[in-house]
């Protein structure tokens, strides 16, 4: 697929006179975790490529070049409570990567726009989470980061003004094994409502830690309605999710057999006229453990390396932002946990220091007991660095 | 006495009323000017802070059914390219676009006060069509000088429940063709928040335009300039040009 994109779409950047942008961006983080303290960092540039050889197609890539540095072997065990101080070891390395993140082809006929190729997915209302969202789970910390592209051929046809049936297909070997998803999505007044379902069928990563591949089948059916309510702009985005097939093996795996399970977010927003934003999510991830007792190491396993939404249940998220100074805007956000009692209060600077030249500073301060989700870090301090060209 | 005072208030109605009538068409005439059928432009963006420092951007936009719908989208800095919004129903619906992350995401009415892009200008600013004319009940006050124009001077004041943009606003407009050369907005307190600039006014296919606009405000001592470098009205929006899908093209 990836090949077939690639031949599809060099001649044409060549021919079409692209236009070439993106930024460098660097960063540092030091984070304090009991008697450990890391530092580790990146640099990374991004070049993006976009050409419209017509007013109907567009065709876009963006290249990555990324190196890590400090601390770049991660073991597993650090992250779970109770295993830390363990002989146990399962080491994640981060390597210095250079590769093609998005590479697409998009295609305006009157009647649809079909995208091909990989491209951004970012499905949902949600800002911290999105339950409808099966290609990425968000960084907390910054959920308003880029995703990685996934490779997908999308279909967008408008049915009217305000109407969109979209279907996205992740092609594999063949229809069955792909992951599919169909939206819906209209506006009524101030409202805007979507509907979706999607297929998939996934790889438990338990049990390929374990050493059996065993893939299961997930069907999702969810939605999402954003509007306003008193001024208050109001948001939700839910999903039943339905295992179709139980594993054979691992009664407390990822798809245990009661493992059907609903997820939502709610969310609320407002700009005072203060000009101080605010903006607040819970979420529910029915997949998510309720009591900190009954974790096990196959649900953080699968938290920690972006397979879930979530580790616990119920969360909260709170950001609050004022532009206080000419070009630095103060902000701070805070997760809780409701389950496990712990969480993250994380205040931010960001400064235009430039018109192209963004500086963020953001520290972030954890309470908790230490064998709960936010507790077990203490505190962290990211200082990151972007310039756009 | 009371023969005098009911005199006074008799031949008082109609004046006022005259007078007002005139207002109603002298906004409706603004209405009408500042209101074309569609228009494209492109356009630089300048904002001036309070301590002198200035960040320039450039936008492209669209309007249509006489400014009830509306698109821009920013063109540089590199930081922001690509990044628009889009508003109906003279800005009570907006839809914002984020290319970095490939999201739309609708704001509520609350943002309508929002910024633009950390400009003096608010969402509800760049709307336009008829608000003047719904939203406010105008009254004559007289001719003045503005802008080196002899202008006519009108209040403008919010029917609350109609949710005006600003409570009160003063415009002054030229006699000569009802093109607005300066308005003056006040908040509740009745303190004079914004003013905005209208010069350079050219003649474009017909239709005089003000190709600068400066957005003054007074409490943050910071000014917004927007410079329209090309303007055309001779522009048929495509079906479905406004909307969500063309929004993130």
């Amino acid at each position: 697929m990836k090949r077939l994109v690639l031949l599809l779409v060099v001649p044409f950047v060549v021919w079409a006179q692209p236009e070439f942008f993106g930024y460098f961006e660097s960063e540092l983080d030091i984070m304090q975790q009991g008697s450990q303290r890391y530092s580790f960092g990146y640099n990374k540039l991004r070049l993006d490529i976009e050409s419209r050889p017509s007013d109907n197609i567009l065709i876009g890539a963006n290249f990555i070049a990324q190196k890590y540095w400090g601390k770049t072997n991660w073991n597993v065990y650090d992250f779970i409570p109770g295993y830390a101080d363990t002989e146990l070891e399962d080491y994640y390395a981060l390597p210095d990567t250079l590769f093609l993140d998005n590479v697409y082809m998009k295609i305006a006929f009157p009647w649809l726009d079909l995208t091909l190729g990989r491209q951004q997915i970012s499905p949902g209302v949600g800002y911290a989470w999105n339950p409808t969202d099966i290609f990425n789970k968000k960084s907390l910390m910054d959920p308003s980061y880029e995703q990685t592209g996934v490779e997908v051929i999308r279909l967008d046809i408008p049915i009217s003004n305000r109407t969109t049936f979209g279907v996205i297909v992740q092609p594999s070997q063949t229809l069955k094994t792909s992951t599919q998803q169909y939206t819906l999505s209209s506006g009524v007044g101030s409202f805007d409502f979507s509907l979706t379902s999607s297929y998939q069928k996934q790889q438990d990563l338990n049990s390929t830690i374990l050493g059996h591949d065993y893939i299961y089948e997930r069907q999702l059916h969810g939605g999402s309605i954003i509007g306003e309510f008193l001024g208050w702009g109001v948001w939700t985005e839910f999903a039943q999710n339905v295992i179709n097939e139980q594993p054979p093996i691992f009664s407390s795996s990822l798809i245990a057999p009661d493992m059907d399970f609903t997820e939502y977010v709610i969310g609320v927003d407002h700009t005072f006229d203060n000009s101080i934003y605010l903006l607040g999510e819970y979420l529910h991830n029915g997949f998510g453990i309720a009591k900190k007792e009954d974790l096990t190491l196959y649900e953080y396993f699968p938290s920690l390396l972006g397979e879930t939404h979530s580790l616990m249940q119920d969360y909260g998220f709170v950001y609050i932002m004022h532009p206080t100074f000419d070009y630095i805007t103060l902000s701070s956000l805070v997760i809780a946990s409701f389950n496990d009692k712990s969480g993250t209060v994380a205040p931010q600077l960001d400064w235009n220091a430039f018109e192209d030249t963004n500086i963020s500073l953001q520290s972030s301060f954890s309470w908790g007991e230490d064998d709960t989700e936010f507790g077990l870090q203490d505190w962290g301090i990211r200082l990151r660095i972007r310039g756009n060209f | 006495m009371k023969k005098s005072i009911l005199l006074v208030i008799v031949l008082a109605v109609p004046f006022v009323s005259g007078q007002d009538q005139r207002a109603v068409e002298i906004v409706r005439r603004v209405t009408e000017l500042m209101s074309q059928p569609n228009v494209k432009s492109l356009g630089t963006q300048t904002i001036t802070t309070s301590s002198g420092k200035q960040r320039t951007f450039e936008f492209e936009a669209w309007t249509g059914n006489r400014g009830e719908k509306s698109l821009t989208r920013y063109t540089k800095p590199a930081a922001i390219r690509g990044q628009a919004f889009l508003t109906l129903n003279n800005a009570d619906d907006i839809w914002t676009y984020f290319p970095r992350t490939k999201r739309v995401r609708k704001l509520a009415s609350h943002a309508k006060k929002q910024k633009v892009q950390g400009s003096d200008f608010t969402y509800e600013d760049m709307g336009g069509g008829d608000v003047f004319m719904v939203k406010f009940v105008p009254r004559y006050l007289g001719e003045e000088l503005k802008n080196g124009d002899v202008c006519h001077k009108v209040e403008l004041i919010g029917i609350q429940p109609e949710d005006p943009p600003y409570p009160k606003i003063i415009l002054w407009a030229r006699t000569s063709d009802f093109v607005p050369v300066f308005l003056d907005y006040y908040d509740e307190t009745d303190f004079n928040i914004k003013s905005l600039s209208m010069t350079d006014i050219q003649d474009i296919e017909g239709i005089p335009t003000a190709m600068k606009m400066v957005m003054t405000d007074h409490k943050e001592k910071s000014s917004t300039s927007m410079v329209n470098l090309e303007v055309t009205y001779q522009w048929t929006p495509p079906k479905n040009f406004f909307s969500e899908r063309n929004l993130k093209k």
